[in-house]
């Protein structure tokens, strides 16, 4: 317990630094939000009127106070360009990023644990090779090369799916999934192949080991030698890299999202910065590197579930 | 497509901005049928709802079915009764006189009176609300209501341009009163659709509003799905998921006119683009050394090359059929022999002149163009480089801090010609970026806001751009062509164009199929 309090105290402390860092370098980049505002139809005087009205001109450390303020009292405050509530828009858009993180993941876990495992198990015959190229493939290719191609046949080719937008499950929740399918798939297959290469290379050091050799020796069958024995001793690493992968999928999300118009946390983000919305980059980048490290500590608690030897402290 | 051409389209047909026409299998026209939901390929992300403050052609494109303005204008640009049956100007034209329409309904259901306009146009002149067009009524002296339908704005000077200005929601919009708040994130107003929702990024949601003034729209519903990717805006209308898109990427219209089962419209001007140089750099002090560059720029291999063609080489931002547009105008053609003997004479050998051009990422055109005109500067013997900037990058570096040499822009809906000279190429012009400072022009802007009579007034305008032209203050490039790619069942497509280029308008557009 004492173990968990701690992390959850660095983390703020990482969050609050997070912040503060975020803050001085959106406030370092050149230009501001009124002006993005405005966009061609400003003139001085208004972009003047507009700054006072913003807050723009009191000093950093006041704007900084007056966020990090109504952060702590649970006031978001409001995207400047867009007008809207930011507590509301980061729930929604966290949804839309969460169900593709899931999804992807999910479908990532689900081909590439047993195609890994296939891969040990026939280490360095035909199956391997086959295994490992699919895996390859999947890892020198980029995702929105996926997207396109996953587009192109099911969308624009066999009409079976939306090639674009996202729908909220709570309004939805068929179409929902319907719209999440075609970029998870993309997302996923990337990371599959990342996971298979993970899960063959540990359980090809796993089988190899004594412990292997006594429980066949034992005259276990060739299953339940592999599946309990081999993979339960290698879920833990394949699951440190896929909780890796969960922060790795919120950065690299934006090109999907963007391919698929499906807008999440990865699009919200790059409006912010390209808007120069403080407030917007402060509470998306905040929630964004709350989420990697909660997914980090919750792999970690994981860990003590699978393999009972591990003790947090 | 060539000048010559083009005058010959805008002396056929009238109207502030041109349609070229309708391509492909817009179903037999049969009449007009109500319901259905419209879903539009939207090709940019809207932002503040306000109608006041916001300035970007995205949120003015899908306000324009929430709003109403006091005035409007026809095809031809002129000034016509809207929210006002009518209006008039005194005799010293200081005293506009607004006769309001009687039983004007709002979507919150109250009936507009004169409080209501009073209400708007003390907002947007209020410099704390940060309404781009405030300056506008900066001449505003007072606003009465004597009654419930009449509105009498008096101004403290003529001001020549103040009725056109009313006549886009910018600056005319009326709002009923104390909405204002909400404006920014639910805009209310009285136009031929109600604002239901927007999930932000995603799509806007509009629905017919039965008790519009000019008689209820067609369509049921509207969704406007924000698509900034053109591509995919392409394969969703390409798929059916969509009824139509608008800005087709210039190098995929060919390939949509060619499908036999989707129509293109296609009109100009959408807006229009030009070259500009920093008049306190000191090479381009000399007007030399300005017109050396512009005879190093073929613009008709220019406009094939950046825009495959898609659209007009003009001398003349006046919009082609306004009273102000100076045909006499020609562009110059690419002389670069002519260029190097310029820049000599200015005192500048090969390679002695280098420049830089800051060139935004946010119209990739331009980048394309600036990469084209590169090679000619070289040609002419000037050492350029380009730099790329982000939409930001280059509004702060080049619109607020000047700090470029050389740059390239476009602007959408500057058809009232105050607003496109006086802003930009008078010295206190709000939009003079260049820092451009020329007496003359400075006269004639400023002697044209107190100029009411509009033959003398468009005389004026066109004198303005031959001193633009033969001094080279800018490079005036092309009128650039709107368009939209849409399924053969949506129908009213030749009514969907408001006449300043940029604003699509739905109230008699309706699916054939619903």
């Amino acid at each position: 317990m004492s173990y968990i309090l701690n992390r959850v105290f660095s983390m703020m402390l990482t969050l609050f630094l997070i912040s503060a860092i975020t803050f001085a370098v959106t406030n370092i980049l050149p230009g501001d939000v009124a002006m993005m505002i405005m966009g061609t139809q400003s003139n001085p005087e208004a972009l003047a009127g507009l700054r006072e009205t913003l807050g723009l001109n009191d000093p950093l450390l006041v704007q900084y106070g007056r966020w990090i303020g109504g952060m702590l009292t649970g006031d978001w405050g409001s995207s400047l360009v867009f007008k809207e509530p930011i507590a509301p828009l980061l729930v929604q858009k966290m949804t839309a990023s969460g169900l593709l993180v899931l999804f992807s993941m999910a479908i990532a876990l689900t081909c590439a644990v047993p195609l890994g495992v296939w891969a040990a198990v026939h280490a360095n015959r035909w199956q391997d090779t086959a295994a490992s190229s699919t895996a390859m493939l999947g890892v020198s290719l980029p995702d929105f090369f996926w997207g396109i191609m996953l587009i192109l046949l099911f969308a624009r080719g066999l009409g079976w799916l939306p090639s674009s937008g996202f729908v909220d499950p709570a309004e939805d929740l068929g179409a929902a999934i319907r719209h999440a399918l075609l970029p998870s798939l993309a997302l996923g297959l990337g990371l599959m192949a990342h996971l298979t290469r993970m899960t063959r290379a540990t359980m090809t050091g796993i089988l190899k080991q004594e412990f292997i050799r006594v429980a066949r020796a034992k005259g276990l069958n060739e299953g339940t030698v592999v599946w309990r024995y081999g993979l339960a001793n290698a879920v833990g690493p394949v699951m440190t890299v896929a909780g890796l992968q969960v922060g790795y999928l919120f950065g690299s999300i934006i090109v999907i999202e963007s391919l698929f118009n499906y807008t999440g946390m990865g699009w919200l983000t790059y409006q912010a910065l390209l808007n120069r919305d403080i407030p917007l980059i402060q509470a998306s980048v905040f929630v964004i590197a709350a989420v990697v490290m909660l997914a980090n500590l919750i792999v970690d608690l994981l860990y003590a579930v699978v393999d009972p030897r591990i003790r947090l402290s | 497509m060539k000048r010559r051409d083009f005058l010959k389209t805008t002396s056929a047909l009238m109207g502030g901005t041109v349609l070229y026409g309708l391509t492909g299998p817009a179903q037999a026209q049969s009449e007009p049928v109500r319901g259905g939901t419209l879903i539009w390929g939207h090709s940019e992300t809207t932002q503040n709802l306000d109608m006041h403050q916001t300035g970007t052609a995205s949120t003015g494109r899908v306000l324009q079915n929430v709003h109403d303005s006091i005035v409007t204008v026809d095809q031809d640009l002129n000034v016509i009764p809207n929210l006002a049956e009518s209006f008039e100007q005194s005799e010293d034209g200081l005293t506009y006189t607004f006769r309001l329409r009687p039983g004007v309904m709002f979507h919150n259901g109250k009936t507009l009176t004169s409080a209501d306009v009073k209400y708007s146009f003390d907002r947007c002149r209020n410099p704390d609300t940060g309404a781009v067009n405030f300056e506008v009524f900066n001449a505003v002296d007072s606003i009465e209501t004597p009654d419930d339908l009449t509105v009498i704005v008096t101004l403290t000077s003529v001001n020549a341009p103040f009725l056109s200005r009313l006549a886009e929601n910018g600056a005319g919009v009326v709002m009923p009163e104390g909405s204002g708040d909400e404006q920014g994130n639910t805009p209310v107003g009285c136009g031929p659709f109600r604002f239901v929702r927007r999930e932000f990024g995603n799509e806007v949601e509009l629905e017919r509003f039965d008790d519009y003034w000019g008689g209820p729209a067609y369509l049921d519903r509207i969704i406007a799905r924000e698509i900034t990717e053109p591509t995919v805006r392409l394969t969703g209308l390409r798929t059916g998921e969509l009824h139509m898109i608008n800005d087709i990427p210039a190098d995929r219209i060919a390939e949509i006119e060619g499908a036999d089962d989707l129509q293109v419209v296609s009109w100009f001007p959408l807006n229009w683009d030009f070259v500009n140089f920093n008049h306190e750099f000191e090479p381009f002090k000399n007007p030399k050394v300005r017109e050396a560059f512009d005879h190093m720029i073929d613009k008709d291999v220019l406009l094939e090359g950046a825009l495959w063609g898609q659209g007009a080489v003009t001398a003349s931002p006046s919009y082609p059929t306004s009273a102000s547009f100076n045909s006499d105008l020609g562009q110059r053609p690419q002389d670069i022999e002519k260029a190097k003997a310029l820049l000599a004479e200015a005192g500048y050998g090969p390679n002695e002149l280098s420049v830089v051009f800051k060139v935004t990422t946010n119209y990739p055109y331009h980048v394309e163009a600036a990469q084209i005109m590169l090679e000619w500067f070289r040609m002419a013997g000037v050492d350029a480089s380009i730099e790329q900037l982000t939409w930001s990058d280059w509004l702060s570096q080049v619109w607020v801090d000047k700090d470029f040499q050389i740059s390239m822009m476009n602007f959408f809906t500057l058809w009232e010609p105050d607003f496109l000279y006086y802003s930009l190429w008078n010295t206190e012009g709000a939009f003079n970026y260049r820092k451009i400072s020329h007496p003359q022009v400075d006269a004639l802007t400023a002697k044209a806001r107190v100029t009411v009579d509009p033959t003398e007034r468009a005389a004026i305008y066109k004198d303005v751009q031959q001193i633009i032209h033969d001094d080279t203050l800018d490079v005036v490039l092309w009128f650039r062509n709107g368009t939209i790619g849409a399924q053969p069942a949506v129908q009213g497509l030749d009514t969907i164009v408001h006449p300043n280029g940029s604003n699509l308008r739905f109230h008699k557009v309706w699916l054939a199929e619903a």
